[in-house]
């Protein structure tokens, strides 16, 4: 016991010497490529969208390099594996900012993740754009924390919009999958329901990630009496939902959110998504040309069609660089100022960040029509 | 193949020779230890380097837990991930909404899941082997879903954001300040000192005793039942603690930060370091939170990798990298019935 | 609305015991929790897919990929748990060696075929039979029928067989079977590939009713089967079913009282009831206590 005492005695003052001392940081050589880095997870479950966002984000980087860069400098992305977990994402966010040549982030996937790495960057003034998280809160974590994925109630009100006057219907059912952005955006579509004198939830079901069979809440809902489900999850949700729910009643009408819209949904779900109405705010097939040259670019390298989700990627890394470019230097405080006050025209739409970091988008209507996505005019046009 | 086998043996055989000749010294090289881990934030570390270092205190705390249920009592639990969330999710709740102390917090989490552990070790009792394995398997999911759709209390698939950092006294510890490391460092001793009394005690002698022949050992007169739930409930006080401090160092848990994986990763981790043996877990947690760090080149590999580490060592080196019988002389613990038994017969001696 | 969803439940427990006939099996011979068995289930409906891919033709690819999978299933026990067999390892060295091969071909898969969700090919034209006002379709009777008859050639080769035989020597005792002549490493083998075929069925199968599959498409699903195949009494072959039909229609239950979210914790709650009431499972015999 004698020992341990002062074996302990002896560590305390080593500490308490050499308890001020702190590290030292590196500086910015003020030379070398502009750095952003992009963390999403790579391998594990999700690995498909951190692949696809991270080509997304290599296509707008690559424009902008082919112009010469920003501020006469290269841009470059550091790419990091968060494997979609709040341990890895933490250490990650401290290995980018002990970094300094990193001006920015774009990550994380999941909002849990994205909130557990958020206090971090804004701690250290790096700006985390995330494209995909969708907590209420998330953005209000700080001030360089921004959002470029839509905010569900604005989503909600095109659905309401759809099911109210395009296809004059009165029961509806939600679905939600049970993760930290299916409940909240599932309690936000029950709110919008019951909000709504012309429409009457019968039935609201939540389900887990890992199963595919969704045949106990579909007969709860069919018990209800729903005319539409909201399906609130990606298409990986939605596209088994459909089978098996139209396999049980071949006249429900399935509405789906834009974190839906991806080619995997009609490869997925074939026949049974035809007729799926949802709004987004990303376009693969429009005409404008900024798209398509997107488009194009991504289909070369990744053989299908871009997501909803893999063009917000590409237009957040658009924003920070035009950020960046209309702030004329790196500095991390101006740099933020900036980012909140331009307006900036992208592939997803004219896009501006409110003050709490959230960005405001408009929607367009989508249905599925013989294996495509074609624009929706409401039911009188069809 | 055989060049792996024979490598593993050398390297271990040369760190039992160390151990042999390093023993007499071991006060110095102890305390050596210590001031190195003390000075390392010293060292100029980041903030990213420093916290890989409190992962792996955490997961050698963690992993010192699951020591004493499979490493003494040969109690194999798949489901240690769930005392882990038990412990982080009441501290988070106890710091958040009744503005506790973070030692307070974490006193009363260790208290609470140690109750959970015994509730687990009572009707288990009579499972042996796998049974006890799967029912504690079951225990970690069952956790994980009480997470999920205890909305009141745990904030379902939300998950507790915000949860502040220790603070004494009004200073808040940090990763920048490095009170985080310190704090770890400070329950790691605290659980390695407790670890190290309980495997040279009473207690952790019949747990062995248990491992090596429960049958045996019953007829010697040990209520192996009581000691079994006593392993079980110590082992989740001590991962409640780490969870407890997992929780205040990220401030952000849910329910997917404490998976299947993680109860596979503690595992592995004694078994990597050798079931038993102290020195080992904290070589086993350095070895598989490093791992993934110094393997991230590798990137989509190194789960591979992982699997095939789990392979191999089960194949080559099961007692794990740490785990070689020890040569140093065992010192007979005396008992005090046996001095009374002593006593008794120089008693009868004299009388005669 | 019971009834359908007794029904709905039924048919998701014939998945659960497709799959759980495989621990079954590979544990009545071994007494070996073998992890690996979900990923080796993923992977049967990989290797389909990938034949399919090469334009095998759906019977072949099915047949080919079946084979494969069994296959694995030698190799793994050649490979991995053979040497630890042969050192007279414990129990838990073959438990941790399963979850590393788990680990190796989940993420082997995800490498070679990406993590998203792929369309599998229907297999059966899908129709709606009425019985009783609950729906059920042709496709969950097929899985009923097959994992039927499955269950039936199984209990066949090892009660009727030379090879059942020998199979179940070398459970009561490995050393003494091996000193009567029999092959006992060729038997484990064997143990193995049914093990693996098993799950490649069992795959092709449920891939084919919910026309999906993903690289950990064998986790959850995985679990509630093993938690199937302990309910029944691991090793029980028809144990295995009605576990899994036990364990499936309680989840139909418990979505239809409480809500789908509580679906998967009924598993492991009704797992842990019995094994504390019973822990040799409903059909198990006593004395099964290794790791």
């Amino acid at each position: 016991m004698r020992k341990i005492l002062s074996v302990l005695l002896i560590t305390v003052v080593i500490v308490s010497l050499l308890g001020g001392c702190s590290s030292s940081n590196k500086k910015d050589s003020g030379n070398g490529p502009i750095k952003i880095a992009v963390a999403f997870p790579m391998t594990g479950d999700n690995a498909e969208y951190g692949k696809s966002f991270l080509l997304a984000a290599q296509i707008k980087v690559d424009e902008w390099n082919a112009n010469g860069g920003v501020l006469g400098r290269n841009i470059e992305l550091v790419n990091y594996d968060d494997k979609n977990s709040g341990e890895e994402a933490a250490s990650i966010a401290q290995k980018i900012v002990s970094n300094p040549e990193i001006i920015g982030v774009l990550g994380h996937f999941s909002s849990g993740v994205s909130m557990v790495a958020a206090p971090t960057y804004e701690e250290n003034k790096v700006i985390e754009i995330s494209n995909t998280a969708s907590h209420p809160d998330y953005s209000s974590i700080g001030k360089y924390i921004f959002r470029n994925n839509s905010v569900i109630s604005s989503e909600f009100k095109v659905i309401e919009d759809i099911i109210t006057n395009d296809l004059s219907l009165t029961k509806v059912g939600i679905v939600a999958i049970k993760t930290d952005w299916g409940t909240t955006a599932g309690a936000i579509a029950a709110d919008m329901i019951k909000n709504n004198p012309g429409l009457e939830l019968v039935a609201q079901e939540e389900v887990l990630e890992g199963s595919d069979d969704y045949s106990l809440a579909i007969a709860k809902l069919q018990e209800a009496g729903a005319e539409v489900v909201i399906s609130v999850g990606m298409y990986s949700l939605i596209a088994p939902l459909a089978k098996q729910y139209k396999a049980v009643d071949p006249d429900i009408q399935v509405i789906g959110l834009s974190n839906a819209y991806a080619q995997q949904l009609i490869e997925l779900g074939g026949e049974a998504v035809e007729g799926i109405i949802f709004p987004v705010s990303f376009y693969a097939d429009s005409d404008e040309e900024a798209v398509k040259q997107f488009v194009t670019a991504y289909v070369e390298e990744f053989g299908s069609e871009p997501s909803a989700l893999a063009a917000q990627a590409y237009d957040s890394i658009g924003i920070l660089l035009e950020a960046v470019k209309q702030n004329g230097s790196l500095d991390k405080e101006t740099l933020r100022d900036t980012l909140n006050s331009i307006t900036y025209q992208g592939i997803t739409g004219e896009t501006k960040f409110d003050e709490i970091g959230d960005a405001t988008k408009e929607y367009t209507k989508l249905i599925v029509k013989d294996g495509k996505f074609v624009r929706y005019n409401g039911k009188a046009a069809q | 193949m055989e060049k792996i086998r024979t490598g593993i043996n050398r390297l271990t055989e040369g760190f039992s020779y160390l151990e042999t000749n390093v023993y007499k010294y071991r006060i110095i090289l102890y305390a050596g230890g210590l001031s190195l881990s003390m000075l390392l934030p010293v060292f100029g570390f980041s903030q990213y380097m420093t916290r890989i270092f409190i992962m792996i205190g955490i997961y050698t705390m963690l992993a010192l837990g699951l020591n004493i249920l499979t490493g003494y009592t040969g109690l194999v639990s798949l489901g240690h991930g769930g005392f882990f969330a038990i412990g982080a999710y009441t501290t988070a709740i106890l710091m958040l909404r009744f503005q506790m102390n973070f030692l307070i917090a974490v006193m009363i989490a260790m208290v609470f899941t140690g109750i959970c552990g015994l509730l687990l070790g009572l009707p288990t009792l009579r499972l042996t082997g796998t049974y006890l394995s799967i029912v504690t398997l079951g225990f970690g999911e069952i956790v994980r879903m009480v997470i999920m759709n205890f909305d009141t209390v745990t904030n379902g698939t939300l998950g507790i954001r915000n949860i502040p950092r220790p603070s004494f006294f009004g200073f808040e510890l940090t990763l920048a300040n490095h009170g985080l490391f310190y704090l770890m460092l400070v329950l790691l001793i605290l659980v390695t000192y407790v670890c190290i009394g309980i495997q040279n005690s009473n207690m952790g002698r019949t747990l062995r005793a248990i491992k090596a022949d429960e049958l045996a050992a019953v007829m010697m007169g040990i209520r192996s039942s009581r000691y079994k739930v006593g392993a079980f409930v110590v082992s989740a006080v001590l991962t409640g603690l780490a969870g407890g401090y997992y929780a205040s160092l990220v401030s952000y848990i849910d329910h997917n930060s404490f998976t299947f994986d993680v109860s596979i990763m503690i595992l592995s981790i004694v078994i990597l370091g050798g079931m038993g043996t102290i020195r080992g877990m904290f070589l086993g947690a350095a070895i598989l939170v490093a791992f993934p760090e110094v393997a991230r080149p590798l990137m989509e590999w190194r789960f591979v990798v992982y699997g095939l580490v789990l392979i191999l060592m089960m194949r080559f080196k099961p007692q794990g990298l740490l785990g070689w019988r020890s040569r140093l002389p065992y010192k007979i613990p005396v008992l005090k019935r046996s001095q009374t038994y002593r006593e008794e017969k120089e008693a009868n001696r004299r009388g005669r | 609305m019971i009834l359908q969803q007794i029904f709905n439940g039924l048919s998701l427990g014939m998945a659960y015991a497709l799959i759980a006939v495989g621990y079954s099996l590979v544990f009545g011979i071994l007494r070996l929790v073998n992890f690996s068995h979900g990923a080796v289930y993923a992977f049967g409906a990989h290797a389909v897919i990938f034949f399919i891919g090469y334009h095998f033709g759906l019977i072949p690819a099915i047949l080919l990929g079946v084979l494969l999978t069994g296959a694995l299933g030698v190799l793994i026990d050649r490979v991995a748990l053979y040497p630890l067999r042969k050192k007279k390892s414990p129990g838990i060295s073959s438990l941790i060696t399963t979850i590393g091969i788990s680990y190796i071909i989940q993420n082997l898969l995800m490498m070679g075929f990406g993590s998203e969700k792929k369309p599998f090919p229907k297999l059966f034209d899908n129709r709606i039979v009425h019985i009783l006002g609950a729906r059920i379709s042709t496709m969950q009777i097929i899985m009923f029928v097959t994992s039927v008859i499955l269950l039936a050639i199984l209990t066949f080769l090892i009660k009727g067989t030379k090879i059942g035989l020998a199979m179940r020597a070398v459970e009561q005792n490995e050393k003494n079977a091996g000193l009567m002549g029999i092959n006992t490493n060729f038997i484990i083998a064997f143990t193995f590939f049914l093990g693996g075929i098993s799950a490649a069925i069992a795959s092709v199968l449920i891939s084919g009713y919910y026309e999906i599959l993903y690289p950990t498409m064998g986790f959850m699903v995985g679990l509630k089967a093993f938690a199937a195949a302990v309910l029944g009494g691991i090793g029980v072959l028809h144990g295995a079913i009605v576990g899994g039909l036990v364990i499936g229609v309680s989840e139909g239950l418990a979505a239809t009282w409480f809500g789908s979210q509580y679906r998967d914790s009924v598993a492991f709650i009704i797992l842990i009831i019995v094994l504390i009431v019973r822990p040799a499972g409903l059909f198990g015999r006593k004395g099964i206590e290794k790791v």
